[in-house]
């Protein structure tokens, strides 16, 4: 047997405090043989008496504090979601400029081209041409980086 | 530390306002849901993770993901069904945490309540630390579905929203928990 047909009406008398000095002496004696009934009574009426106490003890924060700290944290959040836009933008950028400088640089060190570029400019104009692509190498993403920053 | 200025605060206040204009129920309303709710669901919270600290933590989480959401409830009972629904995930996510102590005993600052209610304290906290430890032994949904049924008084149908189970299998499951919760406590008592 799994469930009894009064379980209702006892668990009515434990939930409304009724249970066991006011309920009637025909379902306490009903109880008394029902071992249904009887797990009910000792369970039911734990927890009861364990969610009173609780209750009682429980400091939630008022409504305002509650509603307040979830209106700033959704707007972070959206501040949050708005700023992933921007920052996929850097990623694309500064992935876009990696490979740039990549294959930069693998030109530049195939020096056999390279050092027959250079040496059509001349000796001084040479080392400007290399200090000149060095430098943009690096500027390039910094002056990227400066120009989408936000802040 | 940097100064704020007025136009800083404006923006900040504006952007409240759009924040809560995201929300399911205003202000007004939420207050009266929540009057209602918050004791009982941080009951729940605290029973069912043992530790009243946390308890408060996953109380705001819980009001959070609650006004975030925007399910088709209608009226208060559904209302409700949801936040213990979420308060149940979260109690979830907790528990597949390693770190966390599963020992649902109460605390001496929960114990000290029993006093406001006029009965014998002392048999009181016993039967409460009692209640806490065989609690613990059970498996997590039969802890759910014994505080959602006989604590909370949630009807089958309402445990199975909350619970996220089939209706037709509450009243087995329920009456097994109840069945090894009963034998528990009895077994304390000798």
């Amino acid at each position: 047997m799994i469930e009894c047909l009064r379980e209702a009406d006892v668990f009515e008398a434990i939930a409304f405090g009724r249970w066991p000095a006011d309920a009637d002496a025909e379902l306490r004696g009903h109880v008394a043989h029902c071992p249904v009934c009887r797990d009910l009574v000792t369970v039911a009426a734990a927890l009861q008496s364990d969610r009173q106490a609780l209750v009682g003890a429980a400091q939630p924060p008022t409504a305002g504090v509650v509603w307040w700290r979830a209106a700033v944290r959704t707007r972070a959040e959206a501040t949050r979601t708005a700023m992933q836009p921007i920052t996929m933008w850097h990623r694309v950028v500064a992935a876009c400029v990696a490979v740039v400088a990549a294959v930069l640089s693998r030109d530049l060190w195939q020096w056999g081209r390279a050092a027959d570029v250079l040496a059509s400019f001349g000796g001084q104009r040479a080392a400007l041409v290399l200090v000149g692509l060095v430098a943009a190498l690096v500027l390039a993403p910094l002056a990227l980086y400066f120009t989408l920053a936000d802040d | 530390m940097r100064d704020v200025t007025i136009t800083e605060l404006e923006r900040l206040g504006g952007g409240i306002a759009d924040a809560e204009a995201t929300f399911q129920m205003d202000e007004e309303a939420f207050r009266r849901f929540y009057e209602r709710t918050a004791r009982p669901v941080w009951a729940y919270l605290a029973r069912m993770t043992g530790d009243p600290r946390l308890a408060d933590d996953l109380l705001q989480e819980a009001y959070y993901r609650f006004l975030r959401a925007r399910p088709a409830l209608d009226d208060e009972a559904h209302r409700r069904n949801y936040l213990f629904r979420i308060a149940t995930n979260l109690v979830h996510d907790i528990r597949r945490r390693p770190h966390v102590d599963d020992n649902a005993l109460p605390e001496r600052g929960e114990c000290e309540t029993s006093e406001a209610h006029g009965g014998d304290v002392a048999a009181d906290t016993v039967r409460r630390i009692d209640l806490a430890r065989a609690m613990a032994r059970l498996k997590p949904r039969e802890r759910d579905l014994l505080w959602l049924a006989y604590a909370q008084g949630s009807s089958h149908g309402e445990i199975a929203q909350t619970l996220g189970l089939k209706a037709s299998s509450i009243k087995m499951l329920l009456f097994r928990a109840r069945r090894r919760l009963a034998a528990i406590l009895r077994d304390t008592e000798r």
